[in-house]
């Protein structure tokens, strides 16, 4: 006797192992091969990509440029040179047309293959730089073997010392041990980023070791961000001493303008925008304190150049075009004059000519040579270290 | 394939989907990452535990592991004893606005947490009102709230408080509060209907809402760094370190695993009190 499946209705598909396992597997090929079946959103040719520091993105010049050329330009923004590195090799050359970086760090990308030329002398405002940032004295956007230019200098400035003229006399104010000193503890600041910490604390050590001026282990002149393990140890040793003297690690200038208007900090190491925003605040007559800036200690000062860069993924043709088009709008003295106003930046491009002399000697424009003896922003020789240093300090 | 099969499959095969691709797949890289090390932004594809030899022999990774065990207690801790009396006024006293009273415990979540955390430098920072109204009042400032652990732990509860006190509002609002009454017929004073009857019967729920505190304090990041200062570095504040400025991706990644583990084994251990006698059902009968 057979039985008639039709008279019983069907029992609903229990779960079971094989079913999960089956499900389970399904899932993980799907999951393994979506990264191939969806494929990155591939440059369109009505967007311009930017990987770049926030404080430089002005909606106004932005609408300005997307309204010139017809194109969405769309910025991504990073907080240091070491995290705009690793988008790049995660491959960000491919998702960013143009970056941004200081220092030695357009030398290194170049090098990697990460960025690539283009001619900067066909920008109508290569013209218009400083002496100090032409190609031919700036060389860090130069390849010295083809001698191909692969960066355009955009804005300057240093890591000096913003301190409350009403509270730290003019001497110690010419000095980095003013960022160490136990006479004003508690009524100290500093950055929250780990590689400019280490390096002026470096500047310091090696000074006091003796070791800044006598011959070095790898034949070059001193780079505070080559240190030996002896100068490490010792930058980890004063770094935790000053722990105890620092009200806190300021994240934003926001918050580091607040703590010197409101005297509960008198010194911090800054790139002299918070400085040049409580100066126009005193002459307006809105804040009693007198502040100053040290723009390069007399043991030496870390000095930056932001530039522009055209990645590698930027093929010749229209892209190419399309950047430069940018870099030659944003570095024209007219932005350029807007861009310090608004993110109190120092221009390579020489701007005088639009400015008053209070806004000549505020924005540094007539010190550009100085920049020649900082020791510019660089990757530290071994970031592993560097993370130790840093991590005890912080566990300290 | 039946249209029920399909059915199936849609209703189980996406979310298996989604948990393996966003979940499963990033914890098995992340797992891979931590065997591997970096030599200044370069990753070396060579598996060894020197990452986790480093986090167990190196006394500073050691360190913010213990601090942020002991914030994400304490911070649990303070918000449970805030949470219950707050989320029993509202059972109790709530009447028709209970409702109301619930959802305006959201009302922090229409701002971004970023916003939330700035907020509270404002407050608390030396330039924050309670210490500028001190200091115009001629007293001194209070220093344990300005970039401390204390203001730390003060931002954590301000950020998860509202979890825990819904939590702990939805347990209570579910639980059977005739037994209650029962207790109290035959005899029982308030107090101990309190502690013998309605605790027990909601503490799963006080446990859900201490492990969805305990967690995230766990790993946070942001607190810390906004309002922590120089001696407030937190395990998950070290970690972002890694994976951000100083590139140091694997032993990032190695610092993930052990957080995982950490979780999970706290999350195991606080599970471990038996459910029934709570009075949860969720388990079937026996």
């Amino acid at each position: 006797m057979t039985r008639d499946r039709t008279a019983f209705p069907t029992p609903p598909s229990r779960p079971t192992r094989r079913r999960a396992l089956k499900l389970m597997a399904g899932g993980t090929a799907m999951a393994l091969a979506a990264p191939y079946c969806i494929r990155p959103a591939e440059a369109q040719e009505n967007t311009l990509r930017a990987l770049m520091w926030e404080g430089y993105a002005l909606p106004e010049v932005i609408a300005a440029f997307e309204e010139a050329h017809g194109v969405r330009f769309t910025p991504t923004f990073f907080d240091g040179n070491s995290e705009a590195y690793n988008k790049l090799r995660v491959g960000g050359s491919k998702d960013f047309d143009l970056v941004q970086a200081d220092g030695f760090w357009p030398g290194l990308y170049y090098r990697e293959g990460l960025i690539r030329s283009f001619d900067f002398a066909a920008l109508s405002s290569s013209g218009g730089y400083f002496p100090t940032f032409k190609p031919e004295t700036f060389e860090l956007l130069m390849d010295a073997e083809s001698g191909d230019v692969f960066g355009a200098p955009f804005c300057w400035g240093s890591y000096g010392i913003t301190y409350n003229a009403d509270a730290v006399p003019a001497e110690k104010a010419g000095s980095l041990e003013l960022m160490f000193d136990p006479d004003f503890a508690g009524r100290l600041s500093t950055s929250a980023r780990f590689e400019e910490n280490i390096a002026m604390a470096g500047i310091l050590v090696a000074e006091r070791m003796g070791t800044k001026d006598a011959p070095r282990p790898d034949g070059k002149s001193f780079n505070p961000y080559v240190l030996t393990d002896e100068e490490l140890a010792g930058v980890e040793a004063l770094l935790i001493e000053q722990k105890r003297l620092l009200l806190t690690r300021y994240q934003d200038n926001n918050t580091l303008r607040q703590l010197l208007a409101g005297q509960a900090v008198v010194a911090a190491p800054e790139f002299a925008q918070v400085y040049r925003l409580l100066r126009a605040e005193h002459d307006a007559g809105n804040l009693p304190t007198e502040f100053d800036h040290q723009l390069v200690p007399k043991e030496g000062g870390l000095g930056w150049v932001d530039t522009w860069l055209v990645t590698s993924g930027v093929e010749d043709g229209g892209r190419l075009e399309l950047a430069t088009a940018w870099i030659d709008m944003i570095t024209s003295p007219e932005v350029m004059k807007k861009i310090s106003l608004a993110s109190g930046c120092s221009t390579t491009v020489d701007i005088r000519s639009l400015s008053t002399p209070e806004e000549q000697a505020l924005f540094l424009m007539d010190r550009t040579a100085e920049l020649e003896d900082m020791y510019m922003f660089d990757q530290p020789s071994s970031t592993e270290k560097w993370e130790r240093v840093w991590s005890n300090m912080q566990a300290a | 394939m039946t249209r029920k099969r399909l059915a199936g499959l849609a209703f189980l095969g996406i979310p298996t989907v989604y948990l393996l691709a966003f979940f499963v797949l990033p914890l098995l890289s992340m797992a891979v990452l931590s065997l591997w090390r970096t030599e200044n932004y370069h990753i070396i594809r060579e598996a060894s535990l020197g990452n986790f030899a480093t986090l167990l022999t190196e006394p500073a990774y050691r360190t913010f592991l213990m601090r942020s065990v002991v914030m994400a207690l304490s911070v649990s801790a303070l918000c449970i004893a805030i949470s219950w009396p707050v989320a029993y006024a509202i059972m109790l006293y709530g009447g028709r606005y209970k409702l109301m009273f619930s959802l305006a415990l959201a009302v922090p979540f229409l701002t971004g947490e970023v916003l939330r955390v700035i907020a509270l430098q404002g407050l608390l920072g030396p330039m924050g009102i309670i210490n500028a109204t001190l200091i115009r009042m001629g007293a001194a400032p209070l220093r344990f709230l300005m970039y401390s652990n204390v203001a730390s732990a003060v931002g954590l509860v301000y950020l998860y408080l509202p979890i825990s006190i819904t939590v702990i509002y939805l347990s209570l609002s579910n639980s059977d509060a005739r037994l209650v009454d029962a207790a109290k017929i035959f005899g029982a004073s308030p107090v101990q209907a309190f502690f013998q009857v309605t605790w027990p019967l909601n503490l799963f729920g006080t446990m859900i809402a201490a492990v969805l505190c305990f967690i995230p304090c766990l790993s946070t990041t942001l607190v810390p760094r906004f309002l922590g200062g120089p001696d407030g570095t937190l395990y998950g504040m070290a970690l972002s370190q890694q994976f951000g400025e100083s590139g140091t991706w694997a032993l990032g990644a190695a610092m993930g695993v052990v957080l995982f583990a950490v979780s999970i084994a706290a999350t195991a251990l606080a599970f471990r009190l038996d459910l029934r006698r709570t009075g949860y059902s969720g388990l079937g009968r026996s």
